[in-house]
């Protein structure tokens, strides 16, 4: 059953878990012509063919626990880490099982959601699903969703490179996008995760984030990258996105293949930290932390 | 620099949790997937850091 109302109203009437089934099957037929991600390769994943990130038409994670690292206001969360992802960060601190879609064990949408609600009742506050990236396994977190109290507040940690289509299944699934904006500007995303059109990708995502969801936006801070990725992404958010959350994270550390980058074999220094945070506080950024 | 890593993923059935840190030359500790019960621990060894402190959740289980 497909609700043609807008997806507030849709949802009032249906409830979220009976839409999110809906979407969940609409999603898996679309496995057959794959446009979740902006690479927008249209490959048939449910007869064995590859895009760029490997999924396969199931999807396996690699981590589920409770969490205390993110966001204040969303912790503690059970955090839900599905295998794979659309981009390709040398720097990826989960690199192992970000770039192998087959990495832990096969996801069942019925268990994790027995696991999710055992740990809201042992005081998790929400419910996080991420990756690798979790947009390449809609139809798995979409089943997940489904299985999961109307009244759960649901995460998305997204690195806001999905497509269009993959925002029209998502409308009104979960309460707060929370979304990277990694890169300033297109060559450093080339150079540093194998991504073209970068940019302009990300803005259109968060911008159709901002419109059904609570958003929350990240940036890891790169040491080497604050006046070509930080500043122009602090210059966006402060005149698109004013008001909206961001959470500045300094604690980059050079795993995975970083050191194929000169500039990322170290952390970020003292002083391009509090350039950067007052970078933050100058375009009146709203930091949280 | 140092890293540490307590298992390899979650998702194995012995369901161990995952924390990550790094610790730097200047006594600075970064964490990744930072678990209660890992707060816990950061908390005892420097009870005067304001971040972790605010991360350190009473009342919750790990237990799934």
């Amino acid at each position: 059953m497909i609700c043609a109302e807008p997806v507030t109203q849709c949802r009032n009437v249906l409830g979220r878990p009976v839409i999110a089934r809906a979407r969940a099957r609409i999603a898996r037929t679309m496995l057959a012509d794959c446009r979740f991600c902006a690479h927008d390769c249209g490959v048939n994943r449910l007869a064995g063919e590859n895009g760029l990130c490997h999924a396969g038409a199931e999807a396996h994670f690699f981590c589920a626990q409770i969490e205390v690292s993110d966001e204040l206001e969303l912790i503690p969360t059970f955090a839900v880490a599905l295998s794979g992802c659309d981009l390709r960060c040398d720097f990826c601190i989960t690199g192992a099982s970000s770039w192998n879609p087959q990495a832990g064990a096969g996801f069942d949408a019925r268990t994790m959601a027995v696991k999710a609600e055992t740990a809201l009742r042992n005081g998790a506050r929400t419910i996080m699903v991420l990756g690798g990236e979790p947009t390449i396994h809609l139809p798995a977190a979409l089943e997940f969703v489904s299985l999961l109290p109307e009244t759960a507040k649901l995460i998305w940690k997204t690195n806001a490179h999905g497509s269009a289509l993959a925002r029209e299944l998502l409308d009104g699934m979960f309460d707060v996008w929370l979304a990277d904006f990694k890169f300033g500007n297109d060559a450093c995303a080339q150079q540093l995760s194998k991504t073209p059109d970068y940019v302009r990708i990300v803005q259109e995502n968060l911008l159709g984030a901002a419109e059904h969801s609570e958003l929350i936006v990240r940036h890891l801070l790169m040491p080497g990258h604050v006046d070509c990725c930080w500043q122009p992404v602090a210059e966006w958010l402060a005149a698109e996105l004013p008001g909206v959350k961001v959470n500045l994270r300094s604690g980059f550390w050079p795993a995975w293949q970083a050191a194929r980058h000169a500039e990322l074999r170290r952390t970020v220094s003292r002083p391009e930290n509090a350039r950067a945070v007052d970078l933050a506080q100058r375009l009146g950024l709203n930091l949280v932390s | 620099m140092k890293k540490h890593r307590f298992k390899k993923d979650c998702a194995s059935p012995g369901k161990d949790q995952v924390s990550e840190l790094l610790i730097l030359p200047d006594g600075q500790i970064l964490v990744h997937n930072l678990t209660p019960a890992f707060a816990g621990l950061l908390r005892e060894l420097n009870p005067d850091d304001e971040q972790i402190s605010s991360r350190v959740t009473r009342h919750i289980s790990p237990r799934l």
